[in-house]
């Protein structure tokens, strides 16, 4: 059988991809959906900002209760987090890092899903390749929430200013770390997400799919970890494995970790694009 | 070049043969029809030439590269079957981007997505969403997208289908009037549209390519063993009008259809230069004799007489 693989020129697939990738974040940012997930997005982080981060914050500040903290227990005390400069940095790390991956679900799990059901794509493949518009979509969810995430960080430095004006250059130094360690933690539920809305038809199916690669997965490992002890844990085949190394971490020592998520995103993107350029659009 | 070639081309959903080892050439020119009955493969062969679907065995080249090579981007475009706009965009912002697609500068690209919604009578719609558009003015806009930049090829499925007759011709008269430098694929039920608008018939049946018909050459139509008038009358005929027509001269076999409102008369043409309307000249001297209104004289048999008589 002949390939039906679209081979574009690098410069037009580049160029394609980044006009796909724009659109996305348009109508991620200005249709009606795009627009009550950025309200719930601001409320929320809101709510999050001005209760639990500036009220433990206040609290964490004190070296007092941070001595207190640490000596309660000398295996569960969150040493790491607590060496922070800055609490609100610290506490906002602790709730992005599970906070993120999950609004990253929801919110990027109709990467294709409608469209492929609407055979929009039809449109489009007439005038680009398949790898522009799979890398296009993803770049431009990539794009959306890296966005949602540096608009949380730089509330969470007003937040500091307000309080010490003579922390932001310590906040700004951690803070460009914080967010590029969230921006790879949510890299791979991206490219899952793209995988599993390529396969779904409707956002909501491509949701319930990864609620059920989670628990399968999950279930596998479990029951391997029993009966084969020996056996590696299947654990870091889910994005999101090493988010329990990470809580209790520094925002350099966490970029450690970080190969994990690459592979991982590496890893699904092929398959998305294996996927992409085989299924009927 | 060929525009199109495919060679034993065969598509299968589940345990359905979809199509069935086709295998055609067609050069560019006039629009070809693809025509046959529900099912028959013709939305399937659309969407493999399109690159939409892959097909299971089989070879198939458009302008010389397989379906969807980077080659014919903006060469080749369609009107897919039940394909929807995205509902978030306007009908303005999705053309125009699929002009920047295409190629086409940022103004450029406005200004491309308006001439093509011009074509079809909707540069008034250009700010509506694909939602405040009605399925007549929805399936416009489709066919709008696919005149964008100078394509070579343009597959239509199904064009007129849920469009009312004022915009079906409308339809018919873009597509005659850009026949020139595009040429269009047709998928249609309405044999009478396609018998005004294309040259070659293709019918599928079954998913196999059944029949291919040329209805270009009227003289072509001299130099065959038998040629036909199809008689259309306004109300039933009587009794006695066709033996009456069997005897005018020429006429070798007379057959009533349509309740005896309709007859094809089979006749052995004479050749080019001889009493060539001597036949029609008659046919027209017995109506005036008998008082008999007709609708029409058709030089031939219908594209529905072709296929199915």
């Amino acid at each position: 059988m002949n390939s039906q693989t679209i081979t574009q020129g690098a410069p037009q697939a580049l160029h394609h991809t980044w006009l796909i990738a724009r659109q996305e974040v348009i109508k991620g940012f200005f249709n009606r959906r795009g627009i009550i997930a950025l309200l719930a997005f601001v409320l929320v982080w809101g709510l999050i900002l001005f209760y639990p981060i500036k009220q433990a914050a206040s609290y964490l500040a004190d070296p007092a209760i941070r001595e207190g903290l640490a000596s309660l227990s000398a295996v569960a005390s969150p040493r790491k987090l607590l060496s922070w400069e800055i609490p609100e940095l610290a506490l906002f790390w602790v709730i992005s890092l599970y906070w993120f991956p999950l609004f990253a679900i929801l919110s990027s799990a109709d990467q294709f899903a409608t469209d492929k059901s609407r055979k929009t794509f039809r449109f489009l493949v007439q005038r680009t390749g398949r790898e522009p518009l799979f890398f296009g979509r993803v770049l431009g969810q990539m794009l959306l929430q890296s966005s949602y995430i540096l608009v949380a960080g730089a509330a969470t430095l007003l937040l500091i200013l307000f309080r010490d004006p003579a922390l932001i250059p310590a906040a700004l130094r951690d803070c460009v770390l914080v967010l590029l360690n969230l921006f790879i933690v949510i890299t791979p539920y991206i490219a899952l997400m793209a995988v599993l809305s390529l396969y779904a038809s409707s956002a909501r199916q491509a949701t319930m799919l990864a609620v059920l690669v989670w628990c399968v997965i999950s279930i596998v490992s479990a029951l391997l970890g029993y009966y084969q002890p020996t056996l590696p844990s299947l654990d870091w085949l889910l994005p999101g494995s090493q988010i329990d190394l990470l809580v209790d971490n520094t925002p350099s020592g966490a970029l450690i970790h970080a190969p994990l998520p690459v592979v991982q995103s590496a890893v699904l993107l092929l398959a998305g694009l294996f996927y992409m350029k085989r299924i009927a659009l | 070049m060929n525009l199109i070639e495919t060679d034993k081309l065969t598509k299968r959903y589940g345990s359905k043969l979809a199509l069935d080892g086709v295998s055609l050439e067609l050069k560019p020119g006039r629009p070809v029809a693809l025509v046959g009955p529900n099912g028959a493969g013709k939305t399937t062969l659309m969407s493999l030439l399109c690159g939409y679907i892959r097909q299971d065995s089989g070879e198939m080249r458009i302008l010389g590269h397989t379906p969807g090579h980077a080659a014919l981007l903006g060469k080749v475009s369609a009107l897919p079957q039940d394909a929807l706009l995205d509902p978030n965009f306007t009908v303005i912002e999705q053309l125009g981007f699929f002009a920047r697609l295409q190629g086409f500068g940022p103004k450029d690209a406005q200004h491309e997505a308006l001439r093509v919604l011009e074509l079809v009578d909707l540069k008034d719609s250009a700010k509506s969403k694909p939602g405040a558009l009605s399925h007549g003015m929805a399936k416009r806009v489709a066919i709008a997208q696919s005149l964008i930049g100078t394509p070579k090829l343009v597959l239509l499925d199904e064009p007129t289908a849920g469009l009312d007759p004022a915009n079906a011709r409308a339809i018919r008269d873009l597509i005659a009037s850009t026949s020139g430098d595009t040429t269009f694929m047709i998928s249609s039920h309405n044999l009478e549209e396609l018998e005004r608008l294309c040259d070659t018939v293709l019918y599928l049946d079954k998913g196999k390519l059944s029949q291919s018909l040329s209805l270009s050459s009227l003289d072509a139509k001299r130099s065959v063993a038998e040629a036909h008038l199809t008689l259309s009358l306004h109300s039933e005929a009587r009794a006695d009008l066709q033996p009456r027509l069997s005897s005018l001269p020429g006429v070798t076999h007379v057959k009533a259809q349509a309740s005896g409102r309709e007859f094809i008369l089979s006749y052995a043409p004479k050749p080019t230069g001889h009493d060539t309307y001597e036949l029609e000249l008659a046919l027209f001297r017995l109506l005036a004799q008998e008082g008999i209104s007709y609708r029409q004289v058709l030089n031939g048999k219908s594209l529905e007489d072709k296929l199915f008589s």
